[in-house]
Protein backbone atom coordinates (compact mmCIF):
# COMPACT_ATOMS: atom_id res chain seq x y z
CA UNK A 1 0.00 0.00 0.00
CA UNK A 2 1.02 3.34 -0.82
CA UNK A 3 0.14 6.13 1.53
CA UNK A 4 0.44 9.81 1.07
CA UNK A 5 -0.46 12.12 4.61
CA UNK A 6 -0.85 15.46 4.03
CA UNK A 7 -0.52 17.37 7.87
CA UNK A 8 1.63 15.06 9.57
CA UNK A 9 3.25 16.16 12.36
CA UNK A 10 6.91 15.53 12.85
CA UNK A 11 6.85 14.45 16.65
CA UNK A 12 4.73 12.02 15.57
CA UNK A 13 5.06 10.66 11.89
CA UNK A 14 6.38 8.43 11.08
CA UNK A 15 6.93 7.33 14.80
CA UNK A 16 7.13 9.22 17.53
CA UNK A 17 9.75 11.02 19.00
CA UNK A 18 8.80 12.46 22.18
CA UNK A 19 11.39 11.26 24.71
CA UNK A 20 14.75 10.91 24.40
CA UNK A 21 18.16 10.11 26.29
CA UNK A 22 17.40 12.34 28.99
CA UNK A 23 14.22 10.07 29.81
CA UNK A 24 16.33 7.20 29.52
CA UNK A 25 19.01 9.00 32.36
CA UNK A 26 16.34 9.85 34.06
CA UNK A 27 14.33 6.33 34.57
CA UNK A 28 17.89 4.67 34.51
CA UNK A 29 19.00 7.38 37.69
CA UNK A 30 15.71 7.15 38.87
CA UNK A 31 15.92 3.15 39.22
CA UNK A 32 19.36 3.37 40.15
CA UNK A 33 18.64 5.71 43.41
CA UNK A 34 15.54 3.74 44.16
CA UNK A 35 17.73 0.34 44.48
CA UNK A 36 20.09 1.82 46.20
CA UNK A 37 17.95 3.10 48.52
CA UNK A 38 16.61 -0.39 49.26
CA UNK A 39 19.94 -1.84 49.55
CA UNK A 40 20.82 0.88 51.85
CA UNK A 41 18.22 -0.10 54.44
CA UNK A 42 19.29 -3.82 54.12
CA UNK A 43 22.35 -2.77 55.07
CA UNK A 44 21.46 -0.93 57.89
CA UNK A 45 19.31 -3.32 59.23
CA UNK A 46 20.43 -6.85 58.30
CA UNK A 47 21.70 -8.95 61.06
CA UNK A 48 20.57 -6.42 63.51
CA UNK A 49 22.99 -3.66 62.33
CA UNK A 50 26.13 -5.48 62.63
CA UNK A 51 26.48 -5.40 58.55
CA UNK A 52 27.43 -1.54 58.50
CA UNK A 53 29.59 -1.97 61.13
CA UNK A 54 33.02 -0.25 60.12
CA UNK A 55 31.42 -0.01 56.42
CA UNK A 56 31.75 3.58 54.79
CA UNK A 57 28.89 2.65 52.47
CA UNK A 58 26.24 2.90 55.62
CA UNK A 59 26.65 6.41 54.99
CA UNK A 60 27.93 6.71 51.68
CA UNK A 61 25.16 4.87 49.88
CA UNK A 62 22.32 7.01 51.81
CA UNK A 63 24.24 9.87 50.55
CA UNK A 64 24.49 8.68 46.97
CA UNK A 65 20.52 8.25 47.19
CA UNK A 66 19.46 12.00 46.95
CA UNK A 67 22.04 12.97 45.14
CA UNK A 68 21.63 10.67 41.98
CA UNK A 69 17.94 11.04 42.44
CA UNK A 70 18.49 15.21 41.89
CA UNK A 71 20.48 14.25 38.85
CA UNK A 72 17.97 12.45 37.45
CA UNK A 73 15.20 14.63 38.39
CA UNK A 74 17.04 17.60 36.72
CA UNK A 75 17.13 15.76 32.93
CA UNK A 76 13.14 15.12 33.05
CA UNK A 77 13.20 18.67 34.08
CA UNK A 78 15.06 19.38 30.81
CA UNK A 79 12.34 17.39 29.13
CA UNK A 80 10.12 19.71 30.23
CA UNK A 81 8.84 21.63 27.24
CA UNK A 82 7.20 24.20 29.65
CA UNK A 83 9.71 24.32 32.49
CA UNK A 84 8.00 27.21 34.29
CA UNK A 85 4.55 25.86 34.66
CA UNK A 86 6.92 22.54 36.47
CA UNK A 87 4.57 23.75 39.98
CA UNK A 88 1.59 22.31 38.82
CA UNK A 89 2.79 18.50 39.51
CA UNK A 90 2.12 19.78 42.74
CA UNK A 91 -1.03 21.72 42.81
CA UNK A 92 -3.06 18.63 41.90
CA UNK A 93 -3.11 15.14 41.94
CA UNK A 94 -4.29 13.07 39.15
CA UNK A 95 -5.07 9.02 40.12
CA UNK A 96 -4.93 7.65 36.96
CA UNK A 97 -1.87 9.15 35.79
CA UNK A 98 1.57 7.48 36.67
CA UNK A 99 3.70 10.38 36.20
CA UNK A 100 1.54 12.67 38.75
CA UNK A 101 1.98 9.67 41.45
CA UNK A 102 5.70 9.48 40.21
CA UNK A 103 5.89 12.96 40.90
CA UNK A 104 4.71 13.15 44.00
CA UNK A 105 6.33 10.07 45.06
CA UNK A 106 9.50 11.86 44.30
CA UNK A 107 8.34 14.51 46.36
CA UNK A 108 8.37 12.42 49.82
CA UNK A 109 11.14 9.99 48.49
CA UNK A 110 13.55 13.09 48.48
CA UNK A 111 13.17 14.41 51.76
CA UNK A 112 13.28 11.00 53.41
CA UNK A 113 16.51 10.18 51.69
CA UNK A 114 17.60 13.18 52.90
CA UNK A 115 17.00 12.54 56.43
CA UNK A 116 18.32 8.81 56.36
CA UNK A 117 21.37 10.26 55.06
CA UNK A 118 21.65 12.82 57.89
CA UNK A 119 20.58 10.07 59.80
CA UNK A 120 23.43 7.62 58.83
CA UNK A 121 26.25 10.40 58.97
CA UNK A 122 28.76 9.18 61.81
CA UNK A 123 30.15 12.06 64.48
CA UNK A 124 33.48 12.25 62.53
CA UNK A 125 31.87 13.19 59.83
CA UNK A 126 29.40 15.98 61.20
CA UNK A 127 31.69 18.40 60.39
CA UNK A 128 30.76 17.85 56.85
CA UNK A 129 27.40 19.75 57.82
CA UNK A 130 28.10 23.63 57.85
CA UNK A 131 24.75 24.77 59.50
CA UNK A 132 23.99 24.02 63.15
CA UNK A 133 20.85 23.27 62.64
CA UNK A 134 22.02 20.91 59.86
CA UNK A 135 24.22 19.11 62.66
CA UNK A 136 21.27 18.93 65.65
CA UNK A 137 18.64 17.68 62.78
CA UNK A 138 21.30 14.68 62.10
CA UNK A 139 21.95 13.96 65.67
CA UNK A 140 18.02 13.88 66.44
CA UNK A 141 17.48 12.05 62.91
CA UNK A 142 19.90 9.09 64.65
CA UNK A 143 16.66 8.08 66.78
CA UNK A 144 14.35 7.16 63.90
CA UNK A 145 17.01 5.30 62.02
CA UNK A 146 14.68 2.06 61.96
CA UNK A 147 11.15 4.13 60.57
CA UNK A 148 13.43 6.35 57.99
CA UNK A 149 14.89 3.00 56.94
CA UNK A 150 11.77 1.41 56.48
CA UNK A 151 9.66 4.34 54.67
CA UNK A 152 13.53 4.87 52.25
CA UNK A 153 13.21 0.74 51.79
CA UNK A 154 9.05 1.07 50.90
CA UNK A 155 9.74 4.36 48.63
CA UNK A 156 12.92 2.81 46.72
CA UNK A 157 10.23 -0.17 45.96
CA UNK A 158 7.36 2.32 44.86
CA UNK A 159 10.22 4.24 42.99
CA UNK A 160 11.32 1.46 41.33
CA UNK A 161 8.22 0.01 40.10
CA UNK A 162 6.92 3.11 38.95
CA UNK A 163 9.66 4.04 36.22
CA UNK A 164 8.39 0.90 34.72
CA UNK A 165 4.58 1.57 35.34
CA UNK A 166 5.32 5.12 33.88
CA UNK A 167 5.70 3.52 30.35
CA UNK A 168 3.66 0.56 30.43
CA UNK A 169 0.30 2.72 30.87
CA UNK A 170 0.23 3.42 27.48
CA UNK A 171 -2.22 1.71 25.47
CA UNK A 172 -0.89 3.22 22.24
CA UNK A 173 2.35 1.88 22.42
CA UNK A 174 2.40 -1.44 22.77
CA UNK A 175 6.24 -2.22 23.51
CA UNK A 176 5.19 -0.32 26.63
CA UNK A 177 1.93 -1.51 27.50
CA UNK A 178 2.75 -4.77 29.46
CA UNK A 179 2.62 -5.64 32.95
CA UNK A 180 6.07 -7.30 32.73
CA UNK A 181 7.17 -4.17 32.11
CA UNK A 182 7.40 -2.47 35.33
CA UNK A 183 8.77 -5.82 37.31
CA UNK A 184 11.65 -5.74 34.86
CA UNK A 185 12.26 -2.35 35.60
CA UNK A 186 12.14 -3.06 39.23
CA UNK A 187 14.65 -5.76 39.23
CA UNK A 188 16.85 -4.20 36.72
CA UNK A 189 16.25 -1.25 40.18
CA UNK A 190 17.48 -3.62 42.28
CA UNK A 191 19.89 -5.31 40.25
CA UNK A 192 21.88 -1.85 39.60
CA UNK A 193 21.29 -0.09 43.29
CA UNK A 194 23.04 -4.02 44.66
CA UNK A 195 26.00 -3.41 42.14
CA UNK A 196 26.41 0.08 42.93
CA UNK A 197 26.97 -0.85 46.75
CA UNK A 198 29.25 -3.50 45.91
CA UNK A 199 31.24 -0.37 44.30
CA UNK A 200 31.35 1.86 47.18
CA UNK A 201 31.14 -1.19 50.23
CA UNK A 202 34.95 -1.33 51.39
CA UNK A 203 34.51 -4.33 53.80
CA UNK A 204 34.51 -7.98 51.86
CA UNK A 205 31.50 -8.63 53.53
CA UNK A 206 29.07 -6.31 52.65
CA UNK A 207 31.08 -6.84 48.81
CA UNK A 208 29.83 -10.66 48.98
CA UNK A 209 26.94 -9.99 50.69
CA UNK A 210 25.54 -7.85 47.99
CA UNK A 211 26.88 -9.92 45.23
CA UNK A 212 24.71 -12.45 46.54
CA UNK A 213 21.51 -10.70 46.03
CA UNK A 214 23.05 -8.91 42.88
CA UNK A 215 23.33 -12.51 41.48
CA UNK A 216 19.39 -13.16 42.32
CA UNK A 217 18.71 -10.10 41.11
CA UNK A 218 20.41 -10.96 37.46
CA UNK A 219 18.77 -14.36 37.90
CA UNK A 220 15.68 -12.65 38.09
CA UNK A 221 16.11 -10.16 34.91
CA UNK A 222 17.32 -12.86 32.85
CA UNK A 223 14.36 -14.93 33.20
CA UNK A 224 11.86 -11.46 33.06
CA UNK A 225 13.27 -10.41 30.12
CA UNK A 226 12.58 -13.16 28.08
CA UNK A 227 9.11 -13.86 30.08
CA UNK A 228 8.59 -10.32 28.01
CA UNK A 229 9.31 -10.80 24.56
CA UNK A 230 7.54 -14.22 25.48
CA UNK A 231 4.22 -12.48 26.19
CA UNK A 232 4.72 -9.73 23.33
CA UNK A 233 5.27 -12.31 20.67
CA UNK A 234 2.42 -14.50 21.90
CA UNK A 235 -0.23 -11.47 22.32
CA UNK A 236 -1.54 -9.21 19.42
CA UNK A 237 -0.01 -8.35 15.98
CA UNK A 238 1.00 -4.99 17.01
CA UNK A 239 2.27 -6.18 20.67
CA UNK A 240 4.08 -8.90 18.26
CA UNK A 241 5.50 -6.34 15.95
CA UNK A 242 6.93 -4.07 18.88
CA UNK A 243 10.07 -6.36 19.92
CA UNK A 244 10.60 -6.39 16.12
CA UNK A 245 13.46 -4.02 16.14
CA UNK A 246 15.08 -6.09 19.05
CA UNK A 247 15.79 -9.24 16.88
CA UNK A 248 16.63 -7.56 14.13
CA UNK A 249 20.29 -6.38 12.46
CA UNK A 250 18.95 -4.82 9.82
CA UNK A 251 20.49 -0.83 9.22
CA UNK A 252 16.90 0.11 10.39
CA UNK A 253 16.96 -1.43 13.81
CA UNK A 254 20.47 -1.93 14.15
CA UNK A 255 21.44 -0.17 17.39
CA UNK A 256 18.26 -2.17 19.21
CA UNK A 257 19.46 -5.63 17.62
CA UNK A 258 22.95 -4.77 18.99
CA UNK A 259 21.40 -3.79 22.30
CA UNK A 260 20.04 -7.19 22.67
CA UNK A 261 22.75 -9.01 21.69
CA UNK A 262 25.06 -6.95 24.26
CA UNK A 263 22.33 -7.73 26.99
CA UNK A 264 22.52 -11.73 26.34
CA UNK A 265 25.87 -11.81 26.44
CA UNK A 266 27.00 -9.11 28.92
CA UNK A 267 24.42 -10.79 32.02
CA UNK A 268 25.47 -14.11 31.76
CA UNK A 269 29.13 -12.64 31.93
CA UNK A 270 28.03 -10.55 34.89
CA UNK A 271 26.41 -13.17 36.58
CA UNK A 272 29.72 -15.61 36.31
CA UNK A 273 31.85 -13.36 37.38
CA UNK A 274 29.55 -12.94 40.83
CA UNK A 275 29.41 -16.36 40.94
CA UNK A 276 33.24 -17.18 41.05
CA UNK A 277 33.61 -13.99 43.46
CA UNK A 278 31.62 -15.84 46.04
CA UNK A 279 33.16 -19.09 45.42
CA UNK A 280 36.57 -18.11 45.78
CA UNK A 281 38.52 -17.73 48.70
CA UNK A 282 39.06 -14.19 49.82
CA UNK A 283 41.79 -13.18 52.57
CA UNK A 284 40.65 -10.11 55.06
CA UNK A 285 41.43 -7.67 52.44
CA UNK A 286 40.94 -8.40 48.74
CA UNK A 287 43.30 -8.46 45.98
CA UNK A 288 43.68 -5.71 43.36
CA UNK A 289 42.41 -8.39 41.18
CA UNK A 290 39.63 -9.54 43.22
CA UNK A 291 38.64 -6.08 43.74
CA UNK A 292 38.79 -5.20 39.78
CA UNK A 293 36.63 -8.36 38.95
CA UNK A 294 34.04 -7.37 41.43
CA UNK A 295 34.24 -3.50 39.99
CA UNK A 296 33.91 -5.19 36.72
CA UNK A 297 31.11 -7.52 37.32
CA UNK A 298 29.10 -4.34 38.87
CA UNK A 299 29.67 -1.70 36.26
CA UNK A 300 28.84 -4.69 33.35
CA UNK A 301 25.27 -4.69 35.76
CA UNK A 302 25.27 -0.99 35.37
CA UNK A 303 25.86 -0.68 31.80
CA UNK A 304 23.21 -3.51 31.29
CA UNK A 305 20.81 -1.26 33.48
CA UNK A 306 21.08 1.47 31.31
CA UNK A 307 20.71 -0.13 28.00
CA UNK A 308 17.51 -1.31 29.03
CA UNK A 309 16.09 2.28 29.45
CA UNK A 310 17.70 3.34 26.14
CA UNK A 311 16.34 0.59 24.09
CA UNK A 312 12.78 0.53 26.01
CA UNK A 313 12.46 4.28 25.54
CA UNK A 314 13.47 4.22 22.33
CA UNK A 315 11.70 1.23 20.57
CA UNK A 316 8.57 1.95 22.22
CA UNK A 317 8.37 5.13 20.17
CA UNK A 318 8.97 3.06 16.99
CA UNK A 319 5.43 0.38 18.49
CA UNK A 320 1.97 1.70 17.63
CA UNK A 321 -0.90 -0.03 17.47
CA UNK A 322 -2.14 0.84 13.93
CA UNK B 1 -26.68 18.85 26.88
CA UNK B 2 -25.39 18.41 23.65
CA UNK B 3 -23.15 15.05 22.83
CA UNK B 4 -20.67 16.45 19.94
CA UNK B 5 -19.04 13.93 17.31
CA UNK B 6 -18.20 14.05 13.90
CA UNK B 7 -18.76 11.93 10.97
CA UNK B 8 -16.13 11.70 7.98
CA UNK B 9 -18.27 10.42 5.22
CA UNK B 10 -14.92 9.06 3.20
CA UNK B 11 -16.83 8.03 0.21
CA UNK B 12 -17.85 12.32 -0.59
CA UNK B 13 -14.28 13.12 0.18
CA UNK B 14 -11.70 14.42 -2.69
CA UNK B 15 -8.49 15.18 -0.89
CA UNK B 16 -8.83 18.85 -1.38
CA UNK B 17 -7.16 19.72 1.64
CA UNK B 18 -9.35 22.90 2.40
CA UNK B 19 -10.17 21.40 6.01
CA UNK B 20 -6.32 21.17 6.40
CA UNK B 21 -6.22 24.72 5.59
CA UNK B 22 -9.05 26.64 7.32
CA UNK B 23 -7.79 24.46 10.28
CA UNK B 24 -5.13 25.85 10.49
CA UNK B 25 -6.18 29.38 9.57
CA UNK B 26 -9.12 29.25 12.36
CA UNK B 27 -6.70 27.96 15.18
CA UNK B 28 -3.33 29.76 14.17
CA UNK B 29 -1.46 26.54 13.94
CA UNK B 30 2.19 27.03 13.53
CA UNK B 31 3.47 26.84 10.23
CA UNK B 32 4.80 22.92 9.63
CA UNK B 33 1.71 21.52 12.29
CA UNK B 34 -1.01 20.24 12.31
CA UNK B 35 -4.24 19.68 14.16
CA UNK B 36 -6.14 17.14 11.65
CA UNK B 37 -4.53 15.23 8.42
CA UNK B 38 -5.83 13.23 5.10
CA UNK B 39 -4.46 10.54 4.26
CA UNK B 40 -4.21 9.32 0.83
CA UNK B 41 -3.98 5.68 0.84
CA UNK B 42 -3.35 3.91 -2.96
CA UNK B 43 -3.82 -0.63 -2.61
CA UNK B 44 -3.62 -3.19 -5.42
CA UNK B 45 -1.57 -3.12 -8.55
CA UNK B 46 -2.31 -1.60 -11.85
CA UNK B 47 -4.64 -1.43 -13.52
CA UNK B 48 -6.47 -2.67 -10.84
CA UNK B 49 -5.77 0.47 -7.79
CA UNK B 50 -8.07 1.31 -5.12
CA UNK B 51 -7.57 4.54 -3.38
CA UNK B 52 -9.06 5.34 -0.21
CA UNK B 53 -8.83 8.62 1.56
CA UNK B 54 -9.27 9.63 4.70
CA UNK B 55 -9.18 12.61 6.99
CA UNK B 56 -7.88 11.90 10.38
CA UNK B 57 -8.03 14.57 13.47
CA UNK B 58 -8.39 14.15 17.62
CA UNK B 59 -11.27 11.51 18.18
CA UNK B 60 -12.32 12.97 21.39
CA UNK B 61 -13.03 10.02 23.02
CA UNK B 62 -14.99 9.01 25.36
CA UNK B 63 -12.36 6.84 27.40
CA UNK B 64 -9.10 9.12 26.44
CA UNK B 65 -6.13 7.90 26.95
CA UNK B 66 -4.67 11.66 26.89
CA UNK B 67 -6.53 12.57 29.74
CA UNK B 68 -5.56 9.58 31.49
CA UNK B 69 -2.28 9.84 31.47
CA UNK B 70 -1.99 14.05 31.89
CA UNK B 71 -0.34 14.05 35.37
CA UNK B 72 -1.29 18.05 35.59
CA UNK B 73 -5.28 17.72 34.71
CA UNK B 74 -4.32 20.17 32.06
CA UNK B 75 -6.01 18.13 29.59
CA UNK B 76 -9.69 17.20 30.32
CA UNK B 77 -12.80 15.77 28.76
CA UNK B 78 -15.24 18.73 29.37
CA UNK B 79 -18.73 16.78 31.01
CA UNK B 80 -21.51 19.48 29.17
CA UNK B 81 -20.25 18.18 25.58
CA UNK B 82 -17.69 15.26 25.53
CA UNK B 83 -15.19 17.44 24.22
CA UNK B 84 -11.49 16.76 25.12
CA UNK B 85 -10.01 19.99 25.62
CA UNK B 86 -6.54 21.66 26.92
CA UNK B 87 -6.04 24.21 30.15
CA UNK B 88 -3.22 25.71 28.43
CA UNK B 89 -2.05 27.50 31.36
CA UNK B 90 -1.30 24.46 33.26
CA UNK B 91 0.06 22.00 30.42
CA UNK B 92 4.38 21.69 31.59
CA UNK B 93 4.67 19.95 28.25
CA UNK B 94 5.48 16.48 29.57
CA UNK B 95 4.18 15.04 26.55
CA UNK B 96 2.48 11.89 28.15
CA UNK B 97 -0.55 12.82 26.42
CA UNK B 98 1.52 12.74 22.99
CA UNK B 99 2.66 9.38 24.01
CA UNK B 100 -0.60 8.10 24.92
CA UNK B 101 -2.87 8.95 22.09
CA UNK B 102 -3.26 5.86 19.72
CA UNK B 103 -4.29 8.18 16.85
CA UNK B 104 -1.35 10.52 16.99
CA UNK B 105 -3.76 13.44 17.50
CA UNK B 106 -1.89 15.58 19.71
CA UNK B 107 1.57 17.72 19.11
CA UNK B 108 4.02 19.94 21.14
CA UNK B 109 3.30 23.61 19.55
CA UNK B 110 6.58 24.37 18.92
CA UNK B 111 5.83 28.46 18.98
CA UNK B 112 3.88 27.78 23.06
CA UNK B 113 5.14 24.36 24.22
CA UNK B 114 1.89 23.49 24.94
CA UNK B 115 0.08 19.64 24.09
CA UNK B 116 -2.01 21.36 21.12
CA UNK B 117 -4.74 19.17 19.43
CA UNK B 118 -8.05 19.72 17.63
CA UNK B 119 -10.75 21.35 19.88
CA UNK B 120 -13.75 20.32 17.43
CA UNK B 121 -13.41 24.52 17.15
CA UNK B 122 -14.70 24.95 20.69
CA UNK B 123 -14.37 28.93 19.84
CA UNK B 124 -16.71 28.86 16.69
CA UNK B 125 -18.99 26.03 18.86
CA UNK B 126 -19.96 29.36 21.12
CA UNK B 127 -20.70 31.41 18.47
CA UNK B 128 -23.30 28.42 17.27
CA UNK B 129 -21.22 27.90 14.42
CA UNK B 130 -19.60 24.80 12.51
CA UNK B 131 -15.93 23.86 13.15
CA UNK B 132 -13.85 25.70 10.58
CA UNK B 133 -12.75 22.15 8.97
CA UNK B 134 -16.72 21.10 8.16
CA UNK B 135 -17.99 24.93 7.48
CA UNK B 136 -15.11 24.82 4.58
CA UNK B 137 -15.47 20.97 3.36
CA UNK B 138 -17.27 21.04 -0.55
CA UNK B 139 -17.53 17.25 -0.73
CA UNK B 140 -19.64 17.86 2.76
CA UNK B 141 -17.33 14.81 3.71
CA UNK B 142 -17.31 16.20 6.93
CA UNK B 143 -20.60 15.93 9.08
CA UNK B 144 -20.68 17.82 12.79
CA UNK B 145 -23.59 17.56 15.20
CA UNK B 146 -25.45 16.18 18.23
CA UNK B 147 -25.23 12.84 18.52
CA UNK B 148 -28.49 13.05 20.75
CA UNK B 149 -30.14 14.79 18.31
CA UNK B 150 -32.45 12.04 16.58
CA UNK B 151 -32.42 14.96 13.54
CA UNK B 152 -28.44 15.86 13.71
CA UNK B 153 -26.53 15.41 10.48
CA UNK B 154 -24.23 13.41 12.08
CA UNK B 155 -27.48 11.05 13.51
CA UNK B 156 -29.21 11.60 9.69
CA UNK B 157 -25.44 10.40 8.42
CA UNK B 158 -24.83 7.59 10.49
CA UNK B 159 -28.57 6.08 9.94
CA UNK B 160 -28.88 3.01 7.81
CA UNK B 161 -24.67 3.35 6.95
CA UNK B 162 -22.09 1.02 8.17
CA UNK B 163 -19.97 3.29 10.23
CA UNK B 164 -16.82 2.56 12.58
CA UNK B 165 -14.31 4.04 14.27
CA UNK B 166 -10.39 3.56 14.31
CA UNK B 167 -8.63 1.45 15.96
CA UNK B 168 -11.76 0.30 17.72
CA UNK B 169 -10.09 -2.46 19.99
CA UNK B 170 -8.00 0.18 21.55
CA UNK B 171 -10.91 0.66 23.77
CA UNK B 172 -11.06 4.45 23.19
CA UNK B 173 -14.48 4.59 22.30
CA UNK B 174 -14.20 7.65 19.49
CA UNK B 175 -16.79 10.55 18.72
CA UNK B 176 -15.58 10.22 15.11
CA UNK B 177 -17.06 7.83 12.95
CA UNK B 178 -16.13 6.96 9.47
CA UNK B 179 -18.65 6.03 6.86
CA UNK B 180 -16.51 3.79 4.40
CA UNK B 181 -18.67 1.53 2.16
CA UNK B 182 -21.51 2.31 0.01
CA UNK B 183 -24.17 0.32 1.64
CA UNK B 184 -26.46 -2.60 -0.05
CA UNK B 185 -29.14 -0.98 -2.84
CA UNK B 186 -32.07 -1.69 -1.49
Amino acid sequence: MEITVTGVNALTSPHLHIWDWRVSLYLFLGGLSAGLAVMTTILHLRQGGKLVKDEAAGYVAPILVPVILGIGMLFIFLDLERKLNVFWFYLTFQPLSPMSWGSWGLLVFFPVSGLLALATLPDNMLHWLLLEPLKQLAVRMRGYLFPLAAVNFAMGIFIGIYTGVLLSSFVARPLWNSAVLPVLFLTSAMSVGAALMIMIARTNKVKLFFTKIDIWMICGEMVILPLFFYGQYTSSGAHRDSILPFFSLSSEYFSYGCSMLVLFIIFPIALVLKMLEIKEEHGHTLTPMALAKMNLSAGIVLVGGLIIRLTFVYAGQLSKLS
Amino acid sequence: MPKYAMVIDQRRCVACMACVVACKNENEVPPDQYRTRVLEMVEGEFPLLRMELRSELCNHCDNPPCVYNCPTGASYKRKEDGIVLLRKNRCVGCKACVAACPYSARYINHEKGFADKCTFCDHRLKEGKEPACVATCIGKSRIFGDMDDPRSPVRVALQGSDATVLLEGAGTKPRVYYIKKFSKPE
